[in-house]
């Protein structure tokens, strides 16, 4: 079980989140980019081994959306890449 | 494992649910004034709660013969667009753990830390109960629970069970 913290609430149970899937790039302009970047946008799912970012919902709890970084080997909740937007 | 509790099936009480910034709500109806501010917190006025769930959310909760009155005070109909007052006392239904085993039997079905230097008397908070969201509180010698209305006679059963 992991212990996610909220920004209202501070850190709660997994079982109070629902996943809402890992953050995509920004969606590119299908008219400017080549084909096989409009494609990979559409169809790639971000699936890394090692940090990804992700967004839960607070659905038992006070409704926030959050954003977290969870390493996929470990299930803690870590610190994003110092390049990440 | 048999448990020193009793639970007890409240008749339904007068709720509002109210979103926007504190002092637009404030501003409309003064009766809302003292809205408590701290995440998860909760004001008591006599038996009247108001109960900070969310942000920018909080319940209202009172005796149902304050119903009409709290209506009328609270006029949800004619509100700015920037809050919203919804009577929703249709939509909960609590019950009332007591007892020296009331926290042991909520914590069956319930992740939150109850420890009352952790979930004191002035705590409030939506959570999970036996998988459904449910608002939890204390009261005197116990704990307070809401769970969506139409889940009330199945939350009685599973605290039936358990306790048994
Ligand atoms: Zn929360």
């Amino acid at each position: 079980m992991m212990n996610i913290p909220c920004p209202f609430c501070g850190a709660r149970n997994e079982s109070e989140f629902a996943y809402g899937g890992p953050v995509k790039p920004d969606r590119p302009d299908p008219n400017a980019v080549p084909d096989e970047d409009w494609t990979a946008y559409l169809t790639r799912v971000p699936n890394p081994l090692g940090p990804v970012q992700e967004r839960w919902h607070h659905v038992r709890g006070c409704g926030t959306w959050l954003t977290i970084w969870r390493d996929t080997r470990t299930h803690d909740i870590v610190e994003g890449p110092s390049d990440a937007g | 494992m048999a448990y020193d509790v009793e639970i007890l099936r409240l008749s339904p009480f007068a709720l509002f649910d109210l979103k926007g910034a504190a002092e637009a709500l404030e501003d409309w109806a003064p009766e809302l004034s003292g809205l408590p501010g701290d995440p998860n917190a909760l004001a008591r006025n006599g038996e009247v709660l108001h109960c900070h769930v969310g942000p920018q959310h909080w319940l209202l909760r009172a005796p149902l013969e304050e119903e009409n009155r709290l209506d009328a005070a609270l006029r949800p109909n004619t509100a700015p667009p920037e809050i919203s007052l919804v009577r929703v006392s249709d939509t909960l239904t609590f019950f009332r753990l007591t007892g020296p085993d009331a926290g042991e039997v909520l914590s069956i079905g319930c992740p939150l830390d109850l420890l009352p230097g952790v979930f004191g008397d002035t705590a409030v908070s939506f959570t999970e109960l036996f998988g459904l969201k449910a608002l939890v509180l204390r009261c005197a010698g116990g704990f307070e629970i809401a769970v969506e209305q139409s889940y009330g006679d199945m939350i009685a059963d599973y605290l039936a069970r358990a306790t048994v």
